[in-house]
């Protein structure tokens, strides 16, 4: 596996989520086409914590889908042929939530890419806070520049 | 198992269809589960099963269950 650190610029150049939807801070390890590794810290500054909840804040679920999929995202966004591409969801199924993630809490996501034909990406993602188990989905994700090309013509 | 009653087995089994006299009107975007996605879901379970690999123009033209017929003819898989 390729050890390789990206930061937000290089996160950027691979991905076009950007600020208040760019849900990953660091990459610590991406195996292109294979594996990616990657966190966000939370904190209260994020702007859902105040509207959820107000006395008890903690991160919605949409947001740790969020962060999975674009650490997802990059185990094929990293390959050369594919930065910068945009990204459409297209199955999201067996979320598991597990943990109640607070300010102050860093998520770590675990990535893998099963299959990229055709501008169709399938795999999974797991993620922890302090190695206990948060959330974990399984995504089928477009490149619509590719898959575009083999839609059928009606 | 014939190459017909494979490619009948493959589109039921894609598009959760239990009724075979269902198959036969059946095209793209004709029904919610025939979407792009399952488009592309369905091309690679008939390479998988009939073990070819499709070229581009005809993953394009496979756009009915009978335009599907014809297109595999020319992989030699007669139905």
């Amino acid at each position: 596996m390729d050890q390789k650190i990206m930061g937000i610029p290089e996160i950027k150049q691979c991905q076009e989520n950007r600020y208040p939807c760019l849900f990953v801070d660091r990459i610590i390890e991406v195996d292109p086409g294979e594996t990616a590794r990657g966190y966000k810290n939370f904190t209260y500054n994020e702007w859902f914590f105040p509207a959820h909840f107000e006395d008890e804040p903690s991160v919605p679920g949409f947001v740790q889908v969020e962060c999975l999929v674009q650490v997802f995202i990059m185990t094929f966004l990293s390959m050369p042929e594919y930065q910068g591409k945009k990204t459409n969801f297209a199955a999201i199924d067996h979320v598991k939530f597990r943990y109640k993630i607070e300010p102050g809490d860093r998520l770590d996501i675990v990535a893998k890419l099963v299959s990229l034909k055709r501008g169709i990406a399938k795999g999974f993602a797991e993620s922890f806070v302090d190695g206990k188990p948060a959330c974990s989905a399984e995504f089928v994700v477009t490149i619509p520049d590719v898959f575009d090309q083999y839609r059928p013509q009606k | 198992m014939n190459a017909l009653e494979k490619y009948n087995q493959v589109i039921m089994e894609c598009f959760g269809i239990s009724d075979e006299s269902a198959l036969a009107n059946l095209e793209y975007q004709g029904i919610p589960e025939w979407d792009s996605v399952g488009h592309m879901d369905l091309i690679a379970e008939l390479e998988d099963k009939f073990d070819i690999m499709m070229d581009t123009d005809d993953i394009i033209d496979f756009s009915s269950y009978e335009k599907g017929k014809e297109i595999l003819k020319k992989y030699s898989i007669d139905m």
